[in-house]
């Protein structure tokens, strides 16, 4: 199968401290990949890392066999990794439907875009992401008014509107309901095969729910890859969730 | 949504603008008035430019005047070389008065060698060349300014300390270069706008239309800039500049390209304000000009275009009211002052947000009518 991102011996040295250690994993083309680690293994920091946010000190990143190691985060992005924060990031002064424009265009360049109204194709596109998303009865309302998951499915639609071909999620699920997290599987779900998915979640329950392999993180370093199934029974594992209360 | 019932609400301000500053002087002829409010018109075009730095990019310019006096003094070089003045100085080409009174004994009264520096003036016997000067030296100066604090990532507080930095500084340069700017004086004693053989008195009405014609073509150019998509995506990354880097935008290209529109309109306020007023001074660097902007856009509402022309055009009104009176021209600062501390804090909307509180009022209570109307209407039927 086709590899959608490459992590190559993945490094960031924060003054002496390295928070991305030898990360090294490889995501296949349309696969929905979970990270797993206790708080403070540096799955934040990888995905910062992947997404430009944070410059790497060493390693490799590749995105469909191109190395975008170290590009600024809006080419990163052109290139096709989308980033969901874990504080929800989204326009709060514009509209939903606004955001869902700002997010569909692709045309980057400044003077490209001094026309007035959305392509006939993009606005397609917004369409199925309120359908797929459900925010409908809330287009014209301004975003910051959002409850707080309406407002997670606001930023995972903005990705989607977005093509990005590599969806990167950090917990997206955090602060949500039961109910609001198990629309969140949904949705995730149904992106499966049309996207590369990774996620960075807590909630085991969620975890079961979602995911086919699965990667744990513990200081920086992939600890163990595999089924669902496979690590849960790792010592190893267990060992790391150790005083964290482990994986439940 | 009341969506539409704004949509036809601001249509409305915007034509209503419109009719009242290109029919006044059907209404009006006494042409002092109509010069003053031609002055305010000039402002409206400030608090436009404001409104589209601050509430639409969320760039707090404090130096906006920084493009405003260059744009002045621009065109103010070449209506000096057309005085009548510069014409008299005994050479075959105009050299300003002030250069003569600076000159060394012996020099020649010529631009080439007057005074040094006295070159730089050349080519402002053109006065197309001054008029181009007036708005293409702002655009460099704003994409030099702008490429070097947001590709950066300057942002909020420390963009409003260096445009204030900036415009002190354009203020020394400009008073220091006194043999070739006339210092604090300034230029005055400016000739007239000659436009193919018509000479533009600043009491003419054709004066007073250069000005409002002007005004409402940035309102509507500027009015469509925000709505094309590059406008949207501005106010995105107001919101939130790394959601946007991570859509994919290039966050830094469109806070040069707006912030250079907006020292763009500055620049040609600038250029016709010393058309309608006939001097160009180094007041026009000062902070407390540059931040008067800020408060006729704050009382406005910066986040409306419209709003921020009317805020500017109806303070300077009060003020020029007020001023006649010796003890108010006293307390006016501090009102002000106060009025942009109170509507900072309660009011940030400004008039325009006012106006559309009261405009979704009416709709609501006209709504209420019509249901308690198709209430009484089913009723009987039931
Ligand atoms: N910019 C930074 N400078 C220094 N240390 C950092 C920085 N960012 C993250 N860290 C540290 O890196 C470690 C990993 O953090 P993070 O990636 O947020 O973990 P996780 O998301 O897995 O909980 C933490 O100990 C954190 O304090
Ligand atoms: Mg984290």
């Amino acid at each position: 199968m086709k590899a959608a991102l490459t992590i190559d011996a993945l490094e960031v040295n924060f003054g002496g401290f390295k928070a991305v250690d030898g990360m090294t994993s490889v995501i296949d083309d349309g696969e929905l990949r979970v990270i797993l680690g206790p708080n403070g293994a540096g799955k934040t920091t990888l995905m910062d890392l992947v997404s430009g946010k944070t410059a790497s000190t060493g390693g490799k990143v590749h995105l469909f066999g191109r190395d975008i190691t170290n590009w600024p985060e809006h080419e990163i992005a052109r290139a096709g990794i989308g980033r969901k924060f874990q504080i929800p990031s989204i326009f709060r002064e514009l509209s939903v439907l606004q955001n869902l424009e700002v997010a569909v265009s692709q045309e980057p360049r400044v003077f490209r875009n001094l026309r007035l109204g959305i392509p006939t194709a993009d606005r397609k596109r917004i369409d199925e992401v309120i359908d797929l998303t459900g925010l409908e009865p809330v287009l014209e309302t301004v975003a910051g008014d959002l409850s707080h998951g309406q407002m997670q499915w606001l930023e995972l639609g903005m990705l989607i509107t977005q093509q990005s071909r590599v969806i990167l999620l950090d917990e997206p699920t955090a602060g949500m309901t039961q109910g609001e997290t198990s629309k969140t599987a949904d949705i995730i779900m149904r992106l499966k095969g049309s996207h590369t998915i990774i996620v960075v979640e807590h909630d085991m329950a969620f975890v079961r729910k979602i995911a086919e392999k699965v990667t744990v993180m513990h200081m920086g370093k992939l600890l163990a890859e595999g089924p669902i199934k496979s690590i849960e029974a790792d010592p190893a594992v267990r060992e790391a969730y150790l005083g964290t209360g482990g994986l439940h | 949504m009341s969506n539409k019932a704004f949509l036809l609400g601001d249509r409305a301000v915007y034509i209503a603008f419109i009719v009242i500053v290109l029919g006044l002087p059907l209404l009006v002829d006494d042409v002092f008035w109509l010069n003053r409010v031609a002055r305010y018109l000039v402002f409206g075009m400030l608090g436009i430019a404001m409104a589209l730095s601050w509430g639409y990019a969320g760039i707090l310019n404090l130096g906006q005047g920084l493009f405003f006096g260059v744009g002045a003094y621009m065109v103010a070089m070449s209506l000096k070389l057309q005085s009548w003045t510069s014409m008299q100085q005994g050479s075959d080409t105009p050299v300003p008065d002030f250069m003569l009174w600076n000159a060394q004994p012996g020099a020649p009264t010529d631009l080439c060698c007057i005074v040094p520096g006295s070159w730089l003036w050349i080519p402002f016997q053109a006065q197309w060349f001054g008029i181009f000067m007036a708005i293409a030296l702002p655009v460099v100066l704003a994409l030099i300014i702008g490429a070097t604090i947001f590709r950066l990532r300057v942002s909020g507080v420390y963009v409003a300390i260096i445009t204030l930095a900036l415009v002190l500084l354009t203020r020394l340069i400009f008073i220091d270069a006194q043999p070739i700017t006339n210092g604090f004086n300034g230029l005055t004693d400016l000739g007239w706008l000659t436009v193919g053989g018509i000479e533009f008195d600043p009491l003419m009405v054709g004066t007073y239309y250069i000005v409002a014609v002007s005004v409402c073509i940035v309102l509507l150019l500027t009015r469509w800039l925000v709505s094309t998509r590059a406008g949207l995506i501005l106010q995105s990354t107001r919101d939130d500049a790394n959601r946007a880097r991570y859509l994919g935008y290039d966050v830094a290209s469109y806070q040069i390209f707006f912030f250079t529109v907006s020292a763009a309109i500055a620049g040609f306020a600038g250029l016709l304000f010393v058309i309608v007023s006939e001097f160009a001074t180094p007041t026009y660097f000062d902070i407390a000009f540059s931040i008067s902007m800020v408060v006729w856009a704050a009382v406005g509402g910066r986040s409306s275009l419209i709003g921020a022309a009317i805020g500017a055009i109806l303070i300077n009104t009060i003020e020029a009211t007020v001023s006649e009176s010796e003890m108010f021209q006293q307390a006016w600062r501090l009102i002000i002052g106060v009025l942009f501390v109170l509507i900072v804090l309660y009011m940030p909307r400004g008039l325009a947000g006012l106006a559309r509180d009261l405009l979704a009022r009416l709709v609501a209570l006209g709504r209420g009518k019509q249901a308690d109307s198709a209430k009484a209407s089913r009723n009987p039927a039931e």
